[in-house]
């Protein structure tokens, strides 16, 4: 939808001044390097050694200075493996569960008139508005209670009602501009309205189930509160959480620490440069609606 | 019509008819999501307004306190002064995150919107940094802006300020705006996607008619695009709000530490909730003062939405686009 | 056996009730269309008789049995909707195939039953695309074609051709007949356009505010409507109304100062005004004076093959003449207008029309 409408501006804009557009692209290009630049330092360094860093910390690694010392000791030293694999199976989880129980719901706000159909939809995207880390100190009470204290289940439930509101709010927004014949069709086909769900609903609903996804997986393999609180423990640590306390423990190793920032950067930024269209494509048109 | 293909077809039809379904597919639909919702969010926010009204004692039981707790944290000096500096300092945040990034991020959008060339790339290399954890982030800074590596330094010497640098996040005068600003360039790209949003959606007809009407560039931003762009304002700035109490813990805990150094000079809402909860160093852990800073928290929260609500949004009218 | 009966049936939402009781009986094999203005309940009512909408009250019967709880899939229908709703993940041949896949249908069954249907709407060489890659009467006879390879004892339409262009629309309006002739199955069909109904139908379902206004052939309806509304929802353009007075026993009314006029309708007892109504195709038009009224022209449309004459008759608003495309008139030009008897309805105050004198006596 942009297409055209860009398309219309960029010769709107050709239009206009030179001066003007070099100053446009000063400001960008200005603002970009800020955004960019400190990653690419720390990325740059990591594949230092220790002189290279404080003699020349702007140069490339080259002779004499390029060294995978940093990342050795963060792989001998950290269990960095485990920290990766906790990380992944928290967000992979709840990500599933977050889109399949909100899709569901989602489908049964916007699909079915039954009684205290609105009022249940506000309810729950209430969660959007109040933050869950306030619910913390009972939060913590209930994983005790339930004996989820330093499992990775303890993340992935609480994770889960976090993301749930977004992607209901969004969900159903998206569903009810679904054709109804579509569905109704499915039901003269002899469908049940679960198949109905699986079959005709998610295939049409896919592309924004992706930008549901990447969407709330940000703030979950981000997030250091959680970690820190129900899940500290040596075996569950988080990759956020165990870089956070990786850099605390080798403060002074500055090889160690940039490598392991960059270990934590790097699987971001693989995953954005894949999915970066989908991501704004999603945030514009969200935005659009909202 | 009786040929062997439509006599199956007959067959399966009257073998066994179903009956339309009743409701029971809402509920499965709805329960999971509901279940884990209520569990692990609303019941664990309604329980921390419970235990604020309630005081521990030393066999482990609870009594009732009623508003006694609230009592303490706003005006027992211990709790008070901790309270309301770190209250302010959330509110300075908040104050530099309206005048820095928001109008940072709507120049950024701003500018994207005249489609410039390489305009998506501005846009995907500016969002980088919202995408990283805030502790690699706090991370990233503290090691740039640390006298020991002296990047800051050589850079700010590149163009003749080397005198100006100052350790700031060490700095009592410094810290929390530094720390303020570093949130800034991580979340900017935010506000800068929403507005961009925003920019796009304004038809170009209507551009085209201001412009006809006589209207440049300038005022056609001013007086068609801005007031057609204020709803999303009102959302990034409630957003911004509700994002200062929340996102401000993760930013200060790792450069700063749960005490708010240098001198609590950086102690938000946030540090204070985590190390009342917790217990740090002297002072032992107490869930229902922790608890009665959560719920402190959750009225400024409601009480910053219920202004958004009724003032702004009831004013900014929506337009038809 | 594949007759449908409604028998008192009625829907409401909440405290909306939008339909109020309908009784029909829809014969084997017969092709019924429902029309009505926006909102009267055609859609309602062809949801029910699928089972896509549950049944406030009343009765719906699909070949001798009762099926207001039966699903939709099993009550022997199929169903072609307005956007056609083909899914967009599956080629043609697998929105064909869906429902007796889904159904554990034989391979070979189903290839031979989507390949015959194909057949029969030309669909032989798009079997491998996907409905985005259909213009949109492709996409209807893919759609059309879904309900065939079910080989239901009734076909539902809603408003199948609206979403076309004119010349397409006509085009697959022929081709659906066709299809009638050929299977000879059950139709019931919702549409607005009153050619479609006129031109499909065995019988139409006049229905207005989820009430029957009435039921009957076309050609029924056209000449003896039994009400206004019908007469003026029949037949386009519009049948002109023109306020009456009667006198006498009541046939011989007088409309805008006009000669006594005698209506070839039965005599009955009303109270209040009467309204004369006559169709625009059935108006005469002679010198002034010779004909029973005279007016002024306002307009003339010219169309080429016929000219439509716009008249201004005081409180009646616009009372329209169809010309021959040759007439010469001009707006400004005064002529005489003359009603032959037998084309004149005559309708009472609650609108209910006096029945005819002779029934057969059509108009030619
Ligand atoms: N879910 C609903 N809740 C309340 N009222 C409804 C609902 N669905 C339809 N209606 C009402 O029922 C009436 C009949 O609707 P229906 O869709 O059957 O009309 P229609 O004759 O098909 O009109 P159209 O020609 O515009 O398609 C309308 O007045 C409509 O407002
Ligand atoms: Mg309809």
């Amino acid at each position: 939808m942009t297409e055209t409408a860009s398309s219309h501006r960029a010769r709107a804009s050709r239009l206009r001044g030179l001066s003007t557009r070099a100053g446009v692209h000063m400001v960008l290009a200005g603002y970009t390097l800020i955004a960019i630049f400190p990653v690419f330092l720390v990325i740059l360094n990591s594949f230092k050694n220790r002189r290279g860093i404080f003699t020349d910390p702007l140069g490339l690694p080259g002779e004499g200075t390029f060294s995978l010392e940093g990342y050795a000791t963060v792989l001998t030293q950290g269990d960095f493996a485990t920290y990766f694999s906790n990380s992944l199976i928290v967000t992979v989880t709840a990500l599933f569960l977050i889109l399949w129980l909100g899709a569901m719901a989602a489908h049964a706000l916007a699909e079915y008139r039954f009684r205290f159909n609105t009022l249940l939809g506000i309810y729950l995207i209430l969660g959007i508005m109040v933050p869950i880390r306030l619910g913390t100190v009972a939060i913590l009470e209930l994983m005790v209670d339930l004996n989820l204290v330093n499992t990775l289940l303890a993340l992935i439930l609480v994770y889960t009602a976090q993301g749930l509101p977004v992607a209901v709010f969004i969900l159903t927004e998206f569903m009810r501009t679904l054709s109804r014949d579509i569905k109704d069709c499915a039901r003269v086909d002899g469908l049940s309205e679960y198949r109905i769900f699986f079959e005709v609903v998610v295939p049409l609903i896919r592309p924004v189930l992706a930008t549901v996804a990447v969407f709330s997986m940000i703030p979950i393999w981000n997030d250091l509160w959680f970690p820190l609180i129900l899940a500290s423990g040596d075996a569950t640590k988080t990759v956020t959480l165990g870089v956070q306390q990786f850099i605390g423990q080798y403060t002074v190793n500055w090889s160690a620490v940039l490598a392991s920032l960059s270990i934590a950067i790097l699987p971001v930024l693989g995953l954005y440069a894949l999915f970066s269209r989908q991501l704004i494509a999603g945030i514009t048109s969200g935005a659009v609606k909202g | 019509m009786s040929d062997p293909v439509t006599d199956t077809a007959k067959d399966v039809r009257t073998r066994r008819k179903r009956r339309r379904s009743g409701g029971l597919h809402i509920v499965v639909f709805l329960a999971p999501a509901v279940l884990i919702y209520s569990v692990f969010s609303i019941y664990p926010l309604v329980e921390s307004l419970r235990l604020s009204l309630f005081d521990g004692l030393e066999d482990g039981t609870a009594v009732w306190a009623g508003l006694e707790n609230y009592a303490t944290l706003l005006f027992d000096p211990n709790w008070a002064t901790q309270f309301w500096r770190a209250f302010w300092n959330n509110l300075v945040l908040f104050f530099i995150h309206m005048v820095v990034q928001n109008p940072l991020g709507l120049l950024l959008a701003a500018l994207l919107s005249l489609a410039p060339r390489f305009g998506s790339a501005y846009r995907t290399l500016i969002f980088v940094p919202t995408l990283l954890s805030v502790v690699i982030v706090g991370f990233i800074w503290e090691l740039i802006l640390s006298p020991l590596w002296g990047v800051s330094e050589t850079l700010l010497g590149t163009i003749g300020l080397a005198w100006l640098y100052q350790p700031w996040l060490g700095l009592e005068s410094s810290a929390l705006t530094t720390v303020s600003l570093i949130s800034v360039w991580q979340y900017v790209g935010i506000p800068m996607m929403l507005i961009y949003a925003a920019l796009l959606s304004i038809p170009d007809e209507l551009i085209d008619a201001a412009r006809v009407d006589g209207l440049n560039g300038w005022s056609i931003f001013w007086k068609v695009k801005l007031p057609l762009i204020l709803p999303t304002l009102g959302i990034v700035a409630i957003l911004t709000y509700i994002g200062n109490f929340t996102v401000s813990f993760d930013l200060i805990y790792s450069i700063q530490g749960a005490l708010g150094a240098p001198n609590f000079a950086t102690d938000v809402m946030g540090t204070l909730l985590f190390r009342t909860f917790f217990g740090q160093q002297l002072q032992v852990g107490d869930i229902h003062m922790g608890a009665t800073i959560a719920s402190m928290m959750f009225f400024i929260i409601l009480v910053g939405v219920s202004i958004y609500l009724a003032l702004v949004q009831r004013r900014l009218q929506r337009y038809e686009m | 056996m594949s007759e449908l009966t409604l028998q008192d049936v009625r829907k409401s939402y909440g405290e909306a009730k939008v339909i109020h009781g309908v009784d029909l009986a829809v014969k084997d094999g017969e092709f019924v269309v429902f029309v009505g203005p926006s909102g009267c309940g055609k859609s309602t009512l062809l949801r029910m008789i699928a089972g896509l909408e549950s049944i406030t009250g009343g009765d719906v019967v699909i070949g001798g049995e009762q099926v207001n709880d039966i699903a939709p899939a099993d009550r022997g229908i199929a169903m072609v909707f307005q956007s056609y709703a083909l899914y967009p993940h599956k080629d043609v041949y697998g929105n064909m195939a869906f429902a007796l896949r889904h159904a554990g249908e034989d391979k070979a069954v189903i290839d031979e039953r989507v390949r015959k249907a194909a057949d029969i709407l030309g669909l032989q060489d798009l079997l491998k695309r996907r409905p985005k890659e259909l213009s949109g009467g492709q996409r209807q006879r893919v759609a059309i074609g879904r309900a065939i390879v079910r080989d239901p004892e009734i076909f539902l339409f809603d408003e199948p051709l609206s979403n076309l262009d004119a010349a397409l629309r006509v085009q697959m309006r022929v081709e659906i007949l066709r299809l009638h002739q050929r299977l000879k199955t059950t139709m019931v069909y919702v549409t607005h356009d009153q050619v479609e109904a006129m031109t499909l139908a065995d019988r139409i379902v006049v229905l207005r505010d989820g009430r029957i206004e009435q039921v009957g052939t076309p050609l029924e309806l056209y000449h003896h409507p039994e009400n206004r509304f019908v007469a003026g929802f029949i037949g386009s353009p519009k049948m002109n109304f023109l306020s009456a007075e009667r006198s006498g026993d009541g046939t011989t009314v007088t409309t805008h100062g006009s000669a006594p006029i005698e209506v070839p309708v039965q005599p009955r007892d009303t109270e209040g005004a009467v309204t004369l109504g006559i169709r625009p195709e059935h108006v005469g038009l002679v010198a002034p004076g010779a004909g029973d009224l005279d007016a002024r022209i306002l307009v003339a449309e010219r169309l080429g093959g016929e000219t439509f004459l716009h008249f201004d008759l005081g409180d009646e608003g616009d009372f329209v003449v169809k010309a021959d495309g040759a007439a010469t008139h001009e707006s400004g030009e005064t002529v005489g207008l003359s009603f032959p008897p037998q084309a004149l309805h005559l309708f009472d105050a609650q609108g209910a029309a006096f029945a005819p004198r002779d029934r057969n006596a059509l108009i030619g």
